[in-house]
């Protein structure tokens, strides 16, 4: 159910090639949108992409928050001002375009959450979420398998385990406010973040 | 090479954007150094993507696509760049600074430990730059909260391990620690922390009511 995205996959299925590139290149109707909205601000495509992906950013401004509907509607408007100005940066071999749009939706929630608490910052939630270039394609390949595989994953976690990334992700809640809504203690919040990381084989090599 | 990272937890509060700010500039200034991190930040990223990609959608009405078309031509806001590009820092630490280390004011704690406050607006958590002397010793403390720590330039050891550019160390409320500097380079690190520290021995604890923590 949570997997919709019908062409994230095909890279695992494919047998492993080594070094031919570009085999993960993505064609989905979402990432075609974004490169003729950055490259020809096309606003067809920015339409289509608005009516697909408007009632999402409003379902994700109303998740566990207390956010009015017209602050949701707010969030809608300023997500898609910076995705019309932001769209010439998206690189489809890189990220697919509902993760892309998740980060700017995420970040302007942020803000958004920071403005209504008078929460004065110099720093936007842009700023702390630096997008760094990742240059060398071999490592864009392989970070692009590793999310692919995240999400082709995400269809297979037992539901306690997806509930508590939606609590953390969709409704923005820290582990110990999941835990509390959720009537758990917190360690039993963590060894379910834990496990699902596992399953979701997140690349923790750095350990 | 760095060796000590931030735990999968903070690593994905940061992602889902859950973090205080003061925390998130540390841990955003750690991904600026570690390549591992930021490809597990990017995956991490994902799982708030197909998450979003399955939300129950929400209707929106067409006279704010309307509003929305029309105000596709103002021009994007100017983004900031920062004044220096002293390239060793990382860029959001360059634009807290407002600059580069030449800009800040240090203010003498010990003989060979100087503190400089900056600003990231949370009020919950200090935001600041220690420099210790090439060798030189912070009396052993502890803290009332919990401390990240960021080494920016030369390094440090405490008896749990040393420390080198890009490294993150965490220490929660009780840990005790008494870092030494490295020889031969002075050591500057981030601390970012929610209680004043706590000298535990009894030759240091005469400072003690004169740690405050200057969050700001």
């Amino acid at each position: 159910m949570i997997e919709q995205n019908n062409d994230s996959g095909t890279e695992s299925n494919r047998p492993n090639t080594g070094w031919t590139i570009p085999s993960g290149r993505r064609t989905d109707e979402w990432s075609e949108c974004l490169v003729l909205i950055g490259n020809k601000q096309d606003r067809a495509a920015f339409t289509r992409f608005f009516r697909h992906f408007g009632p999402l950013i409003k379902a994700f401004a109303l998740s566990g928050s207390s956010l009015s509907a017209a602050h949701a509607d707010e969030l809608v408007q300023e997500v898609m001002i910076k995705v019309w100005q932001k769209a010439g940066g998206f690189n489809p071999e890189k990220a697919a375009a509902s993760t892309w749009v998740y980060t700017i939706a995420r970040n302007c929630r942020t803000d958004m959450f920071r403005r209504l608490q008078k929460f004065d910052t110099q720093l936007a939630a842009e700023d702390l979420n630096i997008e760094l270039e990742e240059e060398e394609p071999f490592a864009v390949l392989h970070n692009r398998r590793g999310a692919d595989r995240v999400r082709e994953l995400m269809g297979q976690l037992p539901p306690d385990q997806a509930q508590i990334l939606a609590k953390v992700y969709m409704e923005g809640k820290s582990h110990s406010e999941a835990a509390a809504e959720l009537d758990l203690p917190l360690g039993t919040v963590k060894s379910r973040v834990r496990l699902a990381i596992q399953k979701l084989q997140v690349q923790m090599d750095r350990l | 090479m760095v060796n000590h990272h931030p735990s999968t937890d903070f690593l994905m509060e940061y992602s889902a954007g859950t973090l205080p700010v003061a925390q998130a500039a540390c841990v955003s200034a750690h991904i600026d150094y570690c390549d591992k991190c930021r490809r597990a930040h990017e995956q991490f990223q994902s799982i708030g993507g197909t998450l979003f990609d399955a939300l129950e959608p929400v209707p929106v009405t067409d006279s704010l696509l309307e509003r929305i078309l029309a105000q596709l031509d103002d021009p994007a806001p100017l983004t900031f760049t920062p004044a220096t590009q002293d390239e060793a820092l990382p860029g959001l630490l360059r634009r807290i600074i407002n600059g580069d280390f030449s800009q800040l004011v240090w203010k003498r704690v010990t003989k060979s430990l100087s503190v400089s406050y900056l600003s990231t607006g949370d009020t919950d958590y200090e935001f600041a730059l220690f420099r210790i002397a090439a060798g030189g010793r912070i009396p052993e403390h502890r803290h009332g909260g919990s401390e990240m720590t960021l080494v920016l330039e030369g390094g440090f050891s405490d008896g749990h391990g040393s420390y080198h550019p890009g490294d993150f160390v965490f220490r929660s409320q009780d840990d005790t620690h008494a870092p030494v500097a490295l020889d031969g380079e002075h050591c500057i690190c981030l601390a970012v922390t929610d209680a004043p520290l706590k000298f535990t021995r009894w030759q240091h604890r005469w400072m003690n009511p004169f740690m405050q923590l200057r969050a700001s």
